[in-house]
């Protein structure tokens, strides 16, 4: 077990605590860079320090560095220290909204995403150990984009077996055609960051309506309230109700970064700790993002906000379909709803329920309504394809369609990482052929769930049946880790399984497929992998 | 080939496969047990799209890949990095458990 990190608490998320105001940060931050790093990181001519000064990146990534340099270098830093650190550095060395969109997932922790580097090449040199989002939420100059190829090689030699060293000149290649590349698609210096870094922090104080939806769980609503700490930062409420009208309070943290950049540390009333990774995307009334369990990052949700009192709009709309002939109950929810609701031809409803957050509706589908996706509008505001009206369930896809669990528990410290699948219904198009491009999708479905082996090889070794089970909800639990004297040779209990989804449509029954590959555990979980 | 005995498992397969048309499929070797000295497997997926070539049970190679540095990202270097990481489990298949991921639950 390694000391040091059981006694640093991570860094992204506790900075929330007990920050300095905006101002004193940036003073204190420069204040705390010179006397903690100006020893090895000498300022230069221009007032610039080598190496810190030659990168951006997002709070998650300075925090890393800083864990790096105190476990590595033996740097002493306080908890308040880093989190001072953190903020400054952020703030003036971060990345600008549009400069880390496409690679968010990797912050938000979402499950089951492909990450692919922009070409074969990169993906080979950056991508075969960590994502390519790790890299992409960086900008260096061409010369420190170098000195981070030579530290790969002196920090983790086999880099040279992980580009491919035996095949290929990989030095000559890292060192120059990647370096360029990198410098290029990665530069430390940029329009977006020019325009935005001096953004000042946007005033988050005040209240806020959510929508999301956890997969397994369902959709949820809710508000949040925000309000300036003397110190610096938010304290945050959240109180959401979920579709099947059960409710979860929290409290906690927020903290600003780079000007758009939001970061809350939250608990459940039953004590449950969550995180959500959030960010303005430039606009001061919303915030987007995901949270997640803090001890289970695959639990969680997106989140979809927007600051109440700002400009009317719909967050969503739930159940977001209808079939044919029946008649719902759906929701719209949203902020500043006001004006007449409409749906398009076909379907007849009335408001059994109405504010300003949400307009409550018993919708009847014509059986001669058109099929497809139709546009959601209340007054002025307008959420395109939001409602689907469908006359058929003809194929059901399974998300994510592969993705991995790890084992893990069974007495070791490290928890099971599980997986969660959903069911999406979708109607055949036009061409009336399924897995076909103009496929409709209507929308998530319930769904009975099964397991069984993938394929041969998981079928001689039994996978099924030792790698975990799979609850009503389509949540994957993986077994305990550790040798399993049960199984050939005592091997983990992995496993290569298909997860089938079984979509129940008025009596005609669909069949869904994923992989899950059931891996085992790791034991390096940053929190940008 | 009818005058050729096959002389092991390995080259009746052959035979087999010849037979049925399938000699020119390759097959690397699947590994159950000890890493090969290349990066196939991976660290969570084996080089044929599953798990069954992954180096199982993973404890009883877990230091041929920690102290080497061999999935840097994955497993904790001894190396360079957490030099100390292991140094309560001596044995990693009896040990496994005092095995600490290095970014632990924040508190």
């Amino acid at each position: 077990m390694n000391i040091i990190w059981r006694m640093l608490p991570a860094f992204g998320f506790t900075l929330a605590a007990g920050l300095l105001p905006q101002a004193a940060v940036a003073q204190d931050g420069a204040a705390v860079l010179n006397a903690r790093c100006a020893s090895c990181h000498e300022e230069r001519a221009d007032g610039s320090r080598n190496r810190i000064s030659d990168v951006r990146k997002t709070p998650e990534a300075w925090g890393m560095t800083l864990v790096r340099m105190i476990n590595v270098h033996g740097v002493k830093l306080t908890a308040e220290e880093r989190r001072t650190l953190v903020q400054h550095l952020s703030d003036t060395q971060g990345l600008a909204p549009s400069e880390s969109a496409g690679y968010r997932y990797v912050l938000e922790k979402t499950p089951g995403v492909t990450d692919t580097g922009p070409t074969d090449e990169l993906s080979q040199f950056c991508g075969r150990c960590h994502t390519y989002a790790r890299v992409a939420l960086q900008r260096r100059p061409k010369e420190d984009w170098l000195k981070l190829v030579h530290f790969h090689l002196g920090q983790f030699p086999t880099t040279e077996y992980q580009a491919l060293g035996r095949d290929r000149d990989w030095w000559g290649i890292a060192s120059t055609k990647i370096v360029e590349e990198l410098a290029k698609l990665l530069p430390l210096e940029s329009d977006a960051w020019t325009a935005w870094k001096d953004t000042p922090a946007p005033d988050l104080s005040g209240t806020w309506r959510f929508t999301g939806h956890r997969p397994g769980v369902g959709h949820y609503d809710g508000l949040a309230t925000l309000t300036a700490k003397s110190g610096g930062g938010y304290q945050m409420t959240t109180k959401a109700t979920y579709s099947d009208g059960k409710t979860a309070e929290s409290s906690g943290s927020a903290v600003v970064y780079s000007g758009h950049e939001v970061r809350a540390s939250m608990k459940n009333s039953d004590g449950q700790a969550w995180r959500a990774v959030l960010s303005t995307g430039g606009n001061k009334d919303a915030l987007t993002g995901r949270w997640f369990l803090r001890d289970n990052d695959v639990i969680g949700g997106a989140v979809n906000s927007v600051r109440q009192g700002s400009a009317a709009r719909i967050l969503s709309v739930e159940p977001a379909y209808i079939k044919l002939g029946q008649t719902k109950q759906i929701t719209i929810h949203g902020s500043g709803l006001a004006g007449d609701v409409t749906l398009g031809t076909g379907l007849k409803f009335q408001a059994t329920e109405s504010s300003t957050d949400k307009i409550v509706l018993e919708i009847t589908a014509d059986m001669g309504a058109a099929t497809g996706p139709r546009d959601v509008k209340v007054g002025a505001s307008a959420l395109p394809g939001a409602l689907v009206v469908y006359d058929k369930v003809d194929s059901v896809k399974i998300t994510p369609a592969a993705t991995i669990a790890r084992v893990g528990g069974n007495g070791g410290p490290i928890a099971p990482v599980p997986a969660q699948f959903e069911a999406i219904g979708y109607m055949a198009g036009g061409d009336g052929k399924t897995g076909t491009e103009d496929d409709v999708r209507i929308g998530i479905m319930p769904a009975t769930w099964t397991t069984t082996n993938f394929d041969d090889a998981a079928a001689a070794l039994k996978d099924a049946d030792f790698a975990g089970k799979i609850t009503p909800t389509g949540l994957f639990e993986p077994a305990g880790a550790g040798p399993n004297p049960a199984r050939p040779m005592s091997t983990n209990n992995a496993g290569n399984l298909a997860i089938v989804g079984t979509v129940d449509d008025d009596g005609n029954k669909l069949e869904g497929k994923a992989q899950l590959f059931v891996t085992v555990q790791r034991f390096v979980d940053p929190p940008i992998r | 080939m009818k005058h050729l005995k096959p002389a092991n498992q390995k080259a009746a397969e052959y035979v087999e496969a010849s037979e049925q048309g399938r000699e020119d499929e390759v097959r690397l070797m699947q590994t159950m047990v000890g890493c090969t000295a290349t990066l196939d497997p991976g660290w969570e997926v084996d080089a044929f799209g599953g798990v069954a070539a992954l180096c199982q049970p993973m404890e009883a190679d877990l230091y041929g890949c920690s102290d080497p540095c061999w999935w840097p990202a994955q497993v904790a270097d001894t190396l360079n990095t957490y030099p100390n990481w292991n140094a309560d489990a001596p044995a990693a298949q009896r040990d496994w458990r005092k095995l600490q991921s290095v970014f632990p639950e924040d508190t």
